[in-house]
């Protein structure tokens, strides 16, 4: 029965002619949606799906069975995204030390106002005692250096201070970011799962959580393992922020030192153990960078201090009283730098006499000597100002160094992700060529088989004449 | 593989780059330093510390050195002076002890060397700026003054001690001597000797005008060998002088050395990195705009 099998053939080339219209038109769209998005962030590039239909066969005939578009696909590299993440993590932990430091070592640099140059001023002010010592202009010159070291240590400790009060600011800014950003991730999470039960691609969805889970990993280091529930997202120390729909809030306290504490669901301290990201870094730099300078820094204050006092006690005054304290420092040591003060105001009250008649310069030599002989700590002041100078540039210039080699690794992986994932406008131009002749060839076959129908019916007609 | 289709995060990592570095090299020209901020060069910076100390103090012993190089001159001529008119008054006491010379005279001589006295003493009140050069370290007093109570006429002031000036980090070197060593000790007393000189011609006795002339000469010769300390202190100062001139020319280049910039190569650095530069922004603006489109035909 020749002519049964032809007409079931006419019917099935315009199933197949207008299947072939659907998936064109689809592969148009994801082709369409992929240009539309080439420059979204976290976007993923769209492939359509397709297959190729089951043959049929009939009375030993095989004919083809049309195609299919089964639905859109997502590129993406999950191992790349991990990468990603964790380099991003030690990026803004590096760039956040970084700027952190380079506010820091503004204090420590060259500027007029700074210990190192105050220190020469004062020395350099001592030295002019010797070959004159009564007189009253080169005495209150040592007074107002004085007051100007004093002044310069303050500066150099509130500077600190300052960087230290910021960065604890930022943790508590930081804690609040990354709970925003678990609930959201929680609730894209929840909205994934009910697709996915519901056989639906959620490339949309999980490119948004892609997205947002990498904003996370700037903020904190994180781990990210998947589980039958849906992603599971902890801090680098296993403190949990989002488990599949449910989100976990951190929570800031202050401490007993005044400064902001990390706290997670349970209300356990954990701030000792957060690494990595924004957070990571701030609490790295002001609980353990900017401590060790302050502490270094008051050392070198108290112990200054007390050993020009002594050096003081050694003379007379112009008046032949022996010398009084030219520095007052607080006693508790800490806050020393910060609390520094030129204790005399008289010029007449510098120690310069030895045997206590006003024109001696006997003790200016002690007075000089204790701005060069080893303190208590065993280096001299200028030593370990200049110690101190030397760590906080190197610490510094570590920070920079690893965000530009960080950075460059960065660039790396992104850039194998975005050829993974990324759109390329010149592709999907071919693509947009391809489905357009598909598209176009498709609809010819419509309007063929149409044509042949008519054909068909024509004849019938002809016929019952 | 697939090749990045992206290239705008390459470019503008690029275009960071060289601009990062075109902006060091014209930081390092326009201020003359390659270290500006201690992470620039942390080594460098610790020793910069060390050095800007080194050099202020430096400064400071050059100045102290100059002055006291002018003190000590001053002290060493005033000495020059009381030498001069010790001599004067030997000669005085020669010509008034040889038995011919009337009373009338001898006052006159008399006279000449009580003038030589207080001559004398007008030089052992020399001060330098305001400091007495001979009151010991008491020297922003007179060291000496009238006082009839003093056999003398004269009564000291001052102490025994002398002032040291700093002109080296561990070097000092001692600009005074004290009035009671070098015009009122009790062995060779300028003073005393000159006083009993005219009290010796007044009286007339060729024996004792002898006797206390010679007590001026042992005097003279006194003073004359404590000129040795200033001279020595001169000696001193200008050695230091020089080698004070000679570290301030390693101070500075070391500083050069350690944050300073070569300004040949700064400048060809800059002219380097500016071609570079411009290279990456040419390169991304060629590069950038282009996709399949350009080369498509629009469609009718």
């Amino acid at each position: 029965m020749p002519d049964v099998i032809a007409m079931g053939g006419l019917s099935t080339s315009l199933l197949i002619g207008v299947q072939a219209l659907e998936v064109s038109q689809g592969a148009l769209n994801a082709t369409s949606n992929n240009i539309a998005n080439a420059n979204t962030a976290g976007y993923t590039r769209e492939v359509p799906a397709i297959s190729e239909n089951a043959e049929s066969v009939s009375g030993g005939v095989v004919t083809g069975g049309g195609v299919t578009l089964t639905g859109l696909q997502s590129v993406r590299d999950e191992l790349l995204n991990l990468q990603i993440q964790q380099q991003t993590s030690s990026q803004s932990q590096a760039d956040t030390t970084s700027t952190a430091l380079s506010q820091v070592q503004t204090y420590f640099s060259t500027s007029g106002t700074d210990i190192e140059t105050a220190f020469a001023n004062f020395s350099s002010s001592l030295a002019a005692l010797s070959s004159n010592p009564s007189s009253s202009s080169q005495q209150a010159g040592v007074i107002s250096n004085g007051k100007n070291l004093a002044q310069a240590f303050n500066n150099t400790a509130n500077g600190l201070t300052n960087v230290q009060s910021a960065m604890d600011e930022q943790v508590t800014q930081t804690v609040s970011q990354i709970n925003t950003l678990s609930k959201q991730i929680a609730q894209l999470n929840s909205q994934l799962s009910q697709l996915t039960a519901a056989g639906q691609s959620g490339g949309t969805v999980e490119d948004q959580r892609d997205q947002l889970v990498q904003n996370l990993s700037q903020l904190t280091g994180i781990s990210v393992t998947q589980s039958s529930n849906g992603e599971v997202i902890t801090t680098g120390n296993g403190t949990p922020l989002v488990m599949g729909s449910q989100s976990f809030t951190l929570q800031t306290t202050t401490g007993s030192d005044g400064m902001q504490q990390v706290l997670d669901s349970s209300g356990n301290n954990v701030t000792s153990s957060i690494q990595g990201g924004t957070l990571g870094a701030s609490i790295t730099v002001r609980d353990q960078t900017i401590p060790s300078y302050l502490s270094q820094l008051n050392t070198l204050a108290t112990q200054f201090a007390s050993a020009f006092n002594a050096a003081q006690a050694k003379g007379y005054d112009s008046n032949g009283n022996t010398g009084q304290a030219f520095f007052s420092v607080p006693s508790s040591g800490t806050g020393a730098a910060a609390g520094l003060a030129v204790a005399i105001t008289d010029p007449s009250q510098i120690a310069i006499s030895s045997d206590g008649s006003a024109g001696s310069n006997g003790n200016v030599a002690n007075l000089s000597a204790a701005l060069t002989a080893a303190l208590p700590s065993g280096k001299s002041p200028a030593q370990s100002f200049s110690d101190l100078v030397y760590q906080v540039g190197n610490d510094a210039s570590n920070a920079n160094t690893q965000s530009s080699a960080i950075a460059a690794n960065l660039l790396q992986l992104t850039n194998q992700q975005s050829s993974v994932s990324g759109v390329s406008i010149d592709e999907e131009t071919t693509n947009l060529i391809r489905y357009q002749t598909a598209y176009e060839a498709a609809a010819r076959i419509v309007s063929t088989i149409q044509a042949l129908s008519t054909v068909t019916l024509d004849m019938g007609a002809s016929q019952s004449y | 593989m697939r090749v990045n289709p992206n290239m705008v995060p390459n470019m503008l990592a690029d275009l960071a780059q060289s601009q990062s570095a075109l902006n060091t090299a014209l930081q390092e020209v326009a201020t003359g330093k390659s270290v500006s901020q201690p992470s620039d060069n942390p080594s460098a910076s610790a020793d910069m510390v060390q050095n800007s100390i080194e050099t202020a103090n430096v400064d400071q012993y050059t100045q102290n050195t100059s002055s006291a190089l002018s003190m000590v001159q001053t002290a060493d001529s005033s000495l020059s002076s009381v030498v001069t008119s010790l001599t004067q008054a030997i000669s005085l006491g020669t010509e008034a002890s040889n038995g011919t010379i009337n009373a009338s005279n001898l006052q006159a001589i008399a006279t000449q060397v009580q003038g030589i006295l207080s001559s004398v003493v007008s030089q052992a009140n020399t001060d330098y700026e305001g400091v007495y050069l001979f009151g010991g370290t008491a020297s922003t007093t007179a060291p000496y003054t009238a006082s009839s109570s003093s056999a003398s006429g004269y009564t000291y002031n001052g102490n025994n001690n002398s002032n040291s000036v700093a002109i080296g980090d561990d070097q000092s070197v001692q600009v005074n001597l004290p009035g009671s060593q070098v015009f009122s000790n009790s062995t060779t007393d300028v003073l005393g000797s000159l006083s009993s000189l005219v009290s010796a011609i007044q009286s007339g006795s060729s024996s004792a005008i002898e006797s206390a002339t010679s007590s001026v000469s042992a005097a003279l010769s006194y003073v004359d060998q404590q000129r040795v300390v200033y001279g020595n202190a001169e000696t001193q100062l200008n050695s230091q002088e020089t080698y004070l001139q000679n570290e301030t020319v390693n101070l500075t280049s070391q500083q050069t050395s350690l944050i300073g910039i070569d300004e040949a190569t700064a400048a060809e650095t800059l002219s380097a990195d500016e071609t570079a530069n411009s290279a990456a922004l040419a390169a991304a603006a060629k590069v950038l705009p282009t996709t399949l489109l350009n080369y498509l035909s629009t469609p009718q």
